[in-house]
């Protein structure tokens, strides 16, 4: 926790100041105000917070607790528990998920077939710009070599680099699953330092590489190890994708590609 | 902001509505296909009743220990290194928000759909010290250039045609945009592809707060939520304080209903479990993080019996869209951010107003289908009695409609009195019977009659035959059984000493 406050202090507000000794005591100053300022807030919070719970133990009319009420019923009924597909069916209901919102499916033998995939794709889209998340598996697609008109960035893998930016110009994004679920159709992806959030969003196309291997049944078989680690083991985004980005605001008319990416492809592997 | 503050009651505001027929059409639409495809996805999943009940238990029972799981969830997202804060009424809350702004010397907000923001005018408050707040989903985008506020849960610009959305939109752009849904939405992608990446600030609210991990859960399509949570340096969450549920464990159940009951869908395209701000390595997200946590009325149906179940919503809109009442008239007619039958029973529990919102409860037929749409199984139709009942208990029924109701209860407990008013309206009813039926809309016949027509009294009455209907059937009739007879004796006994708690209503 210090560790983050530090860090949301020290990287605060830059204002274009020219002389850099002034910029820099003015920026230490506004951020050890800024850090007063909220160190005030959390105070007047943790007293508020008591007499808030106070009073709502109040309005239930029973004394504040503070051990664990058992609950009755906790998660998903029992048959459902047990329910589960075989691999094969996985990869089917998935897929078959996957296309009905709108999202694009192939399978590949290896990491080597999918990355001649996403290269010939990317070839033909004239893709300019690349982003991939910072991980061993899709460093080994290859696509600095196979696609050399493009530019390939790695997620975080300098400094001085906006990469929020970069995401952002990005025309094709490449992520790897950390787990998929073909219940629902639904892609799980967890943030790190080399896996941006926004490798997953910003770019117009994006590629998910979904190990079968990692293709459950159920979404409770990701949600339940979220609660078995505890909130030490979260990272800052756990994101289910489920296919394109999708709206029907405009008189009930399908658009596909409101704000993150239109064009999603799960390439199955394995 | 209203669309039509300017009308006062609930008849008013629906009689606008009813004319205008492009809405009345786009409702319908609406909410037969949400409504379809809720019937169809759930009927899919199936075992529908189960998870349902699965939803109520794990609601009902978080709500009843509130101060415990609300408590633990605002030390866990303390201890992920989030700011939580607490607000009382809706005002404190804004003044919050605006102290963050103000902080951060924000220029630009960037918003994804929060109906608690909506609750509190937040954007209005925003403007005013001169920070801008965007809308970004894509309806809400809509109706925040109109002025307007929504009119669905779920689909907030649902009464909106695109050649009136390409209207709006081409003035942002200051060039004709051609009324194509691709093209709109092409246009608004790009736009508010810049906001989010200069906004200062993103601003969101929370579908479901984690107790035991201090995460934030969201459920969206478009993804501008995970732009607002991504892109910005700054978050600040609006969370009604009833947001929260134990476990991811319990995510699952509500995973599973609140999808397949708001759009039909078996999940949302995007859900996102938010757990503190950036991580010091990461390069996106958010560097600070606020949570203001929003009572606004919220506590008050803590305890009450009759309303305390209205904390476990969701938020999904499928009331709305199973209500006959609501598929008319559409949501502008509530004339409040919460419309359909949801918002008729919440917004005057929220404002403890019951007079102010008196005739959103009566804008109901009390058919039910609300609760039957229910994910979490809340009683809907009878909270609407209810609130009826505490509207003239508290002495703000309409006078004339008590004064009748009195008159009424005079006339039908005395039987004489019955029976001479019949006489003089059997004589008097001449003036206006036509063919045995009562079509004036003179007086108080006119709410009536302009709908329906009013049969005349007969000429000879039940009451007048019932003497001779009696002795009839007592010639036929087997005697009582004696245990019967006793019991009978004993109510009828009890009754004349005045214990008889029946009719009171």
């Amino acid at each position: 926790m210090a560790d983050i406050k530090r860090q949301a202090v020290g990287e605060s507000i830059g204002e274009g100041k020219t002389a850099a000794g002034a910029a820099q005591a003015g920026l230490a100053g506004a951020d050890a105000e800024h850090a007063a300022w909220l160190a005030e807030m959390e105070r007047a919070s943790r007293a508020k917070q008591e007499s808030f719970m106070n009073g709502i133990s109040a309005r239930l009319r029973h004394p504040r607790m503070t051990t664990n009420p058992q609950q009755p019923a906790r998660g998903a009924p029992d048959f459902w528990r047990t329910f589960d597909w075989t691999p094969e069916e996985r990869i089917e209901r998935f897929e078959a998920n996957w296309r009905s919102v709108g999202g694009h499916t192939a399978r590949v033998r290896d990491l080597d077939e999918a990355g001649r995939f996403i290269a010939e794709r990317a070839q033909e889209l004239s893709a300019r710009i690349i982003v991939r998340q910072d991980q061993d598996e899709l460093a080994a697609l290859g696509l600095e070599t196979s696609v050399p008109e493009a530019e390939v960035s790695v997620w975080n893998s300098e400094a001085d680099v906006s990469w929020k930016a970069r995401a952002a110009e990005a025309d094709i994004g490449v992520v790897l699953a950390d787990q998929a679920l073909a219940y629902t159709g639904t892609v799980v992806v967890r943030s790190a330092p080399g896996k941006g959030r926004s490798v997953s969003l910003l770019p117009t196309v994006l590629f998910i590489l979904v190990p079968a291997e990692r293709l459950g049944t159920r979404l409770g078989e990701a949600l339940i190890p979220m609660d078995e680690g505890g909130r030490e083991a979260l990272p800052a985004g756990v994101h289910f994708i489920t296919g394109p980005s999708r709206s029907s605001d405009i008189e009930n008319d399908l658009t596909i590609g409101v704000h993150g990416p239109g064009v999603v492809y799960a390439l199955i592997i394995g | 902001m209203s669309a039509n503050k300017g009308k006062s009651s609930v008849k008013e505001r629906a009689e606008l509505a009813l004319n205008d027929e492009f809405l009345v059409k786009a409702v319908k639409f609406t909410t037969e296909r949400l409504r379809n495809g809720k019937k169809n996805a759930s009927a899919e999943h199936g075992n529908w009743d189960e998870w349902r009940e699965r939803g109520r238990q794990i609601r009902l029972h978080t709500i009843a220990h509130l101060d415990y799981y609300l408590n633990l969830f605002v030390d866990n997202a303390r201890a992920n290194g989030v700011h939580v804060h607490f607000a009382d009424k809706g005002e404190d809350a804004v003044a919050i928000a605006m102290e963050i702004a103000q902080r951060k010397a924000a220029k630009t907000v960037v918003k994804s759909k929060s109906m608690v923001s909506e609750e509190l005018h937040l954007n209005h408050a925003l403007e005013q010290i001169g920070v801008e707040a965007i809308e970004t989903d894509l309806g809400e985008y809509i109706i925040q250039l109109a002025g307007e506020m929504p009119s669905h849960i779920v689909i907030p610009a649902i009464h909106k045609n695109r050649y009136q959305i390409a209207d709006l939109l081409s003035e942002v752009a200051g060039e004709r945009l051609e009324a194509d849904t691709t093209v709109l939405a092409g246009f608004v992608r790009k736009k508010l592809r810049e906001k989010f990446l200069e906004a200062d600030i993103g601003m969101t609210g929370c579908n479901f707060a984690i107790a035991e991990t201090g995460s934030m859960v969201l459920f969206e399509n478009e993804g501008n939520a995970r732009m607002v949570t991504t892109v910005p340096k700054t978050q600040i969450t609006l969370m009604g304080m009833e947001r929260i549920i134990p476990s991811f464990e319990d995510l699952e159940v509500m995973a599973t209903l609140l999808p397949r009951s708001a759009t039909g869908q078996k999940l949302t395209m995007y859900m996102s479990a938010i757990t503190g701000p950036k991580r010091t390595a990461d390069a996106d997200g958010p560097e600070e993080m606020h949570i203001i946590i929003v009572d606004n009325g919220r506590s008050l149906q803590l305890g009450d019996p009759e309303f305390q179940e209205l904390l476990n919503c969701i938020r999904c809109g499928a009331c709305l869209n199973a209500c006959p009442v609501y598929r008319h008239i559409g949501g502008h007619a509530y004339g409040s951010t919460y419309s359909g039958p949801i918002g008729a029973v919440l917004t005057p529990a929220l404002n403890k107003n019951v007079a102010e919102w008196d005739d959103i409860a009566n804008a109901s037929s009390l058919c039910g289908a609300c609760y039957e749409a229910c994910p979490v199984k809340i009683p809907l139709h009878d909270m609407l009695i209810y609130l009826r009942r505490r509207k003239v208990e508290t002495g703000n029924g309409k006078a004339v409609e008590t004064a009748g109701m009195k008159g009424f209860a005079a006339l039908t407990g005395s039987s004489a009195a019955m029976k001479a008013a019949l006489a003089i309206g059997k004589i008097g009813q001449r003036l206006v019977v036509r063919g045995g039926e009562i079509r004036t809309k003179l007086g108080p016949l006119k709410g009536w009659n302009s709908y329906r027509v009013t049969p005349s009294l007969p000429r000879r009455s039940f009451r007048d035959r019932w003497e001779k209907l009696d002795r009839e059937i007592d010639a036929k009739r087997p005697p009582m059984a004696p245990d019967m007879k006793r019991r009978m004796e004993r109510i009828v006994q009890e009754r004349e000493q005045g214990g008889g708690g029946h009719g009171g209503h």
